[in-house]
């Protein structure tokens, strides 16, 4: 219906603008919202592909109304009580949870994705929402055919050719439906029915390990989050434990009482399965948390794990254990210092083997040192290297009497330094075997660029580098030219 | 200033009775004293590398568990230097020697940088005190996140722990140097100049770079020369002059340093204005 045609038949109709946008918002929400009874959680795709013709489908699945959450319960309804009942109670509970936040909502459990989104949509009675387990056929059967997900023309010629309801189908032959209608109404139907599996495809990959925490009164201080999270780490240990492995990422959720989710994740440099230092890593990040109005539900998961099977006790050798407590120290330091700081920001130094000084040495993860010795080859190199060296070499005014020789004067941040001492030439030439940054290979016959080092000392005792950037030109006004850099400052 | 013995406390057997005040007061003084709880807790000091210096340190050389400065100083002509690369090298010796402790621990680096001309130090420089590859370099954007990742490293037996600021914040410092004697791990502050003219160092050290000595007959640059000044020595023998200070040279093939005799020196200053004289006429 068109609003004008609304307008005219109900002249007081409140309107407003969809939102595209803001629906989209909402129902990734109520996704995030529905991990609290299962990870498996999926966005609908086809929310907006049935909307009326004429109406315009949004580009991101058109939720206009039409919006659907696909959860796989398989193995979570055990929480809710025994069976069938515990199934009932599920989905009672959601209902229930969501009529609170004022969102009308109809869910269906069926056995198949197919026959809970046909349910959901076109059952008549309440009682019908849940079907029990293999009862999905017979419940199918009285469904009009909309239910099963087809196209809309598709549905139109079954409309037309009088299969009114999903159960017509059933007693058709399957090859001439196929000739006529393609592929889809046999796919959906047996979808729906569970002839071929239809996997969910859940929006966050769902960790293999995760314990949850409900609360009966919702919670908000942060001593209180802190004892659920510990609780949580405490069951999650024993389950790693259990399977042999170690977390390398923890992530901690929790669900308010407003229906939204807050989440916060530490990272682990090595496996770890050692509940008092996990914690230690959590103390960290839980005051970024905000709990809202409160928090009714806790979920700790593991989305990455490694097989570890944990450090082997060490022989009673004293200098050993020290050693190895050394280590754990650092790694440990390492983990919480990346926590705050980032882990661009907690680097080890590798050396590199190149010619050209900065990029001699790179940074390395944390956990990772370089191999006592590696840096050996750099130590020994010829040529005094500044202590410190300028992230970008910063172009200095220059005077030299003979070109080929270190300068008399060179001129950085306002003040003149008078060279009284120097040392060089060391020319690094570029290195050739590398591609240039745009990814062209420079040309074999000609000399590559390259730089000539000077260190140099000033007459008031400081010490420099610096390096002359190729050789030396001619300028537009015939004057020899060269253009100068300073690198590092030498101790 | 008189310098109280810790013996002047300690009992004689005719007053037994004040036995537990004496004791009392013992046990204030010695906390007072901070130099005999670092003892206490089986602090030791690592010697500087320099007799000299070393003869004025207490325990005959840096105690481990305190924290220790190196500022940048001004150029010999009085001018703000316009670089601490003697600084950082200064700095890096005491590391390494500091790493001698634990020959295979790691040494945590902190610093924050300085934007777009920011100079971090140099692994190949740093190679020649000790193998970068026991370096773990922090940066921070905040001075907050400084201090701490250096209380944080203090706590988890590092081998030495090296913070660059220019912050003065004595409240930080005093947390770092309890960290310091409670773990017994060393720690290092380097400071840009001006450097703050309070702090709560065990040691304090400004050291500015000085002209070197060149080959003769030739105009290359020598050994590093570093002035460095001792400015403040908690627990040390009490010196002649006020602030003693030497001039040393950093032999980078024997990779040691060693005090350069004053005279010499001189010599060496002499020929420099001879130089510049010489050049400035040519």
């Amino acid at each position: 219906m068109r609003l004008a045609d609304a307008r005219a038949l109900l002249p007081d109709l409140v309107t407003t603008p969809g939102e595209p946008q803001a629906d989209q918002r909402l129902i990734e929400t109520l996704a995030n919202w529905c991990d609290r009874y299962t990870p498996w959680v999926a966005i609908d795709p086809l929310g907006g592909a049935l909307a009326e013709e004429g109406v315009e489908a949004c580009s991101t699945g058109g939720f206009g109304g039409d919006a659907g959450l696909l959860l796989d319960v398989t193995g979570c309804a055990h929480l809710f009580g025994e069976g069938e009942a515990g199934e009932r109670a599920l989905l009672a509970d959601l209902t229930e949870r969501l009529a609170r936040h004022d969102l009308t909502c109809r869910a269906a459990m069926a056995d198949t994705a197919g026959a809970a989104w046909a349910l959901a949509r076109f059952a008549e009675r309440q009682a019908d929402l849940y079907c029990p387990p293999r009862g999905h056929r017979e419940a199918l059967a009285k469904l009009p055919v909309e239910g099963l997900r087809l196209d809309a023309p598709i549905v139109e010629t079954l409309l037309k050719l009088g299969l009114r309801r999903i159960g017509d189908l059933y007693p058709l032959p399957r090859a001439p439906l196929a000739r006529r209608f393609g592929d889809q109404p046999l796919t959906r139907l047996d979808q729906a029915l569970g002839m071929i599996v239809e996997p969910i495809e859940p929006r966050r990959t769902p960790p293999a390990f995760r314990t949850r925490l409900a609360f009966v009164e919702p919670i908000g201080r942060p001593e209180d989050i802190a004892a659920a999270t510990s609780r949580l780490l405490a069951a999650l240990c024993r389950q790693f434990e259990q399977a042999g492995v170690g977390a390398r990422k923890l992530e901690i959720a929790l669900y308010r009482v407003d229906g939204s989710v807050d989440r916060t994740s530490i990272g682990t440099s090595r496996p770890n399965r050692d509940n008092p230092r996990l914690m230690k890593l959590f103390e960290e990040k839980l005051g970024e948390l905000d709990p809202g109005f409160g928090v009714e539900l806790m979920i700790l998961a593991a989305p990455e794990v490694e097989a570890w099977e944990g450090t082997q006790d060490a022989l009673p050798d004293a200098g050993a254990i020290a050693a190895s407590l050394g280590e754990d120290g650092t790694i440990d330091l390492a983990d919480r210092l990346v926590l705050r700081l980032g882990a661009e920001n907690v680097v080890r130094l590798l050396p590199r083997d190149s010619h050209l000084p900065e990029r001699v040495q790179t940074a390395g993860a944390a956990a990772e040192p370089a191999a006592a010795g590696a840096w050996n080859r750099v130590a020994g190199m010829k040529g005094a290297r500044p202590t410190r060296l300028l992230q970008r070499p910063e172009p200095v005014d220059v005077m030299a009497h003979v070109p080929d020789d270190p300068p008399s004067v060179f001129h950085w941040r306002q003040h003149a330094h008078r060279i009284v001492r120097a040392e060089g030439p060391e020319r690094v030439a570029d290195e050739w075997w590398r591609p240039r940054p745009d990814g062209s290979r420079p040309p074999a016959n000609i000399v590559p660029p390259y730089r000539d080092y000077y260190r140099v000392e000033d007459d008031d005792g400081g010490r420099f580098w610096l390096f002359r950037d190729g050789a030396y030109r001619m300028a537009a006004n015939g004057r020899q030219t060269a253009r100068w850099f300073l690198h590092g400052f030498c101790a | 200033m008189p310098v109280i013995s810790p013996n002047a406390f300690v009992p004689s057997a005719a007053n037994d009775a004040a036995g537990p005040v004496a004791a009392d007061l013992r046990e204030k003084v010695r906390r007072l004293e901070r130099a005999y709880s670092a003892q206490r807790a089986g602090q030791e000091a690592v010697p500087f590398g320099v007799p000299a210096i070393d003869a004025l340190l207490p325990g005959n050389g840096l105690l481990t568990g305190a924290l220790h400065e190196v500022e940048a100083g001004p150029a010999p002509s009085g001018r703000v230097a316009p670089h601490d690369g003697a600084a950082l090298g200064f700095a890096a010796h005491m590391l390494s020697r500091f790493g001698t402790l634990r020959p295979n621990g790691t040494l945590l680096w902190c610093r924050r940088p300085f934007g777009a001309s920011d100079a971090p130090p140099y692994a190949a420089a740093l190679a020649a005190w000790f193998d970068p590859s026991r370096l773990l370099m922090v940066t921070v954007r905040r001075d907050e996140d400084l201090f701490w990742a250096m209380e944080e490293g203090l706590r988890s037996g590092m081998a030495a722990v090296l913070g660059e600021t220019r912050a003065t914040d004595l409240v930080a410092g005093r947390r770092l140097s309890l960290a310091a004697e409670k773990s017994g791990v060393p720690a290092l502050l380097l400071r840009g100049q001006p450097a703050p003219a309070q702090s709560v160092c065990t040691t304090r050290w400004r050291v500015a770079s000085a002209a070197t000595h060149s080959t003769p007959g030739l105009n290359d640059v020598g050994a590093p020369r570093w002035r460095i000044e001792l400015r403040r020595n908690r627990f040390g023998a009490p010196s002649v002059t006020e602030t003693p200070n030497w001039l040393l040279e950093w032999n980078d093939e024997t990779h040691c340093l060693s005090v350069v005799p004053q005279a010499f020196h001189g010599s060496t200053r002499e020929s420099d204005a001879n130089l510049f004289e010489t050049r400035l006429v040519g």
